[in-house]
């Protein structure tokens, strides 16, 4: 009897699961403190969500049923129903929280810009799990697919964090070009992309070994690079070039330019499909984010939302 | 008992030294010295790039320090093993500072004068902008507003973009002022070296001048990377503030020929 049942109440969960994601595309708007809802069918923004003051990085929980957004000048994280769309609680989250990944386990790591310092949260309870002190102005995080690893990237001190996970210590200290903003990792979590703003650089680094393996220049001077992820194929990674205007597109393997894909202004927040067929950019000076098709790495839609657009997330 | 407690402190013993050791092997330690009025906020932004500079140096196994000297001191005073000078002193002072240490980088921190510049001291940095490139920076901010009466300024404490606010926060966080033109230039001058040696842990001050002169990208939080001039003059932009608020950053945009921060300010030395 119980030999039936497990399998039956897996696909159940599963189903149930799957049943939960509303497919919607959450988007910050820093200065208008609203959270913009779209709908993955129309591409329109179907709601907004009054948020608080300067909401910038936003997440899902594992299994898509809950929305973290930060609320930096409130120093909290709020958490949102992606399908009723209805904040349920919030919490603190230390000084200036910004950018955060979630941790497989569920725990969300946070930089806090204010106080060199990335701190993790269990979004469940609102509890500080841990505090890990790094390098000035902490700022992009990422973890690897299989939660072993967390990559935190200190803006002014120039350096990758590598931390290992549950237990935040700090592994490996990679330092790399001026103002390193964002990064991202690899399904096998052994090699990991960061963008470098000031030097206008991205970088590819071994996880393991805490070493540069390549550095390639996102080209034009204007090009700050933000944002950074990749394709499901993991044979290009796409960067956000800031004030050039456009998403550059790079071969993962040798970090060479393929193409620059044009799309609103300021362009700092990137979200790809779990498909990997979309990618959602923010636009921040346009106020719009822009939907690339990425087999043909073209815009097939602007879409208007919020002042100053930062995070960007698809709850797929 | 007692025999067991002895062997447990020889332990602990070994351990700490072992660990003495093996940090004692990596850690590269290096001092700055300051000269100058030790109530200048120069100074202040000196210090507080030494603090950053240790909160780097924490994760690479480097230490930095920081002395302070009068002017009256620089006669007697062994320079040998400071990696670089930082100055807020007069024009004569600096004069006679540079040509005494040729092969150590000698940071101009406070003076604008365009002498300075256009005669291309060889060791010395110009960290604070010149006359020219302020007065350049309103030229192209007046052939937009001619009404303004706007003044240039390498920093201003109600500075945000460019995670200015950040380095603005921290350091009224710790000196409890605003920080000024002067501060900054005193920050900027630290952080450009201590990233010096983060990167190539160069202990040798020859060297490291030549590394800021020749190879240096530095992250000043005003958005652009910046480097040295021939003349040695740091390329930066300016900021234009009115009624003591922020009105624009130059090189002005459709204004500036060339477009680029080297629109303001001499370029070349004088022959």
């Amino acid at each position: 009897m119980k030999l039936y049942l497990a399998p039956l109440l897996l696909l159940f969960t599963f189903n149930a699961t799957a049943a939960e994601l509303t497919g919607r595309i959450f988007v910050t708007n820093e200065r208008s403190n609203t959270v913009s809802v779209i709908s993955s069918s129309t591409l329109d923004v179907e709601a907004t969500i009054d948020i608080g003051e300067r909401p910038r990085g936003i997440g899902l929980s594992p299994d898509g049923s809950e929305l973290y957004v930060a609320v930096s000048e409130e120093n909290k994280i709020k958490v949102v129903d992606p399908s009723s769309l209805k904040i349920l609680r919030e919490f603190d989250a230390g000084s200036d929280p910004e950018t955060f990944a979630v941790h497989p386990n569920g725990n969300i790591y946070i930089s806090n810009e204010d106080d060199a310092k990335a701190s993790v949260f269990n979004p469940k309870t609102g509890e500080q799990v841990a505090a890990i002190q790094v390098g000035l102005e902490p700022e992009g995080v990422a973890i690897s697919p299989d939660g072993k690893r967390v990559i935190v990237t200190s803006e002014s001190t120039n350096m990758l964090h590598v931390i290992k996970a549950p237990e935040n210590i700090i592994e490996s200290n990679i330092l790399v070009g001026s103002r390193p903003r964002a990064a991202t990792f690899t399904q096998a979590g052994n090699i990991a992309y960061a963008t470098a703003e000031i030097s206008g650089e991205v970088v590819k680094v071994d996880v393991d070994s805490g070493k540069i393996l390549k550095i390639g220049s996102t080209g034009d001077s204007k090009s700050k690079p933000k944002d950074v992820v990749l394709s499901k194929d993991e044979s290009t990674i796409y960067v956000a070039g800031g004030r050039a205007n456009k998403v550059v597109v790079m071969d993962a393997d040798t970090l060479e330019i393929i193409k620059g894909i044009p799309v609103g202004k300021r362009v700092w927040g990137l979200a790809i499909s779990k498909d990997g067929k979309r990618i959602f950019t923010t636009d921040g000076v346009s106020g719009t984010v822009s939907v690339i098709d990425t087999e043909q790495n073209e815009v097939i839609k602007t879409i208007n939302v919020g002042e100053f657009p930062w995070g960007v997330i698809i709850n797929d | 008992m007692l025999k067991k407690n002895i062997i447990r402190i020889l332990a602990s013993i070994s351990v700490v030294l072992l660990m003495t050791n093996t940090t004692f092997a990596e850690v590269i330690e290096v001092s700055f010295v300051y000269v100058g009025k030790s109530d200048h906020s120069a100074l202040l932004g000196a210090q507080q790039g030494i603090e950053e500079a240790n909160l780097q140096g924490q994760f690479l196994n480097q230490k930095y320090n920081l002395e302070v000297i009068s002017p009256s001191d620089i006669a007697t005073f062994d320079f040998s093993n400071y990696i670089a000078v930082l100055t807020a002193v007069d024009i004569d002072t600096f004069t006679l500072l540079s040509e005494k240490l040729p092969n150590v980088p000698v940071f101009n921190l406070t003076i604008d004068d365009d002498n300075l510049r256009t005669s291309c001291i060889k060791n010395a940095l110009n960290v604070i902008p010149s006359k020219q490139m302020k007065q350049d920076a309103i030229k192209q901010w007046l052939k937009k507003t001619p009404e303004s009466h706007a003044t240039a300024h390498a920093w201003h404490p109600d500075f945000v973009k460019f995670a200015a606010r950040d380095l603005n926060k921290r350091f009224k966080k710790t000196h409890n002022v605003e920080m000024d033109d002067f501060s900054w230039a005193g920050w900027a001058a630290v952080k450009m070296t201590s990233d010096t040696v983060a990167r190539t842990n160069f202990t040798d001050q020859t060297k490291i001048l030549d590394y800021l002169k020749t190879k240096l990208l530095f992250d000043g939080q005003k958005g652009s990377d910046m480097n040295f001039r021939e003349t040695g003059q740091l390329r930066q932009p300016i900021l234009l503030v009115e009624d003591k608020k922020i009105v624009a950053e130059a090189p002005i945009r459709g204004i500036a020929k060339p477009p680029t921060l080297d629109s303001l300010g001499a370029l070349s030395c004088k022959k």
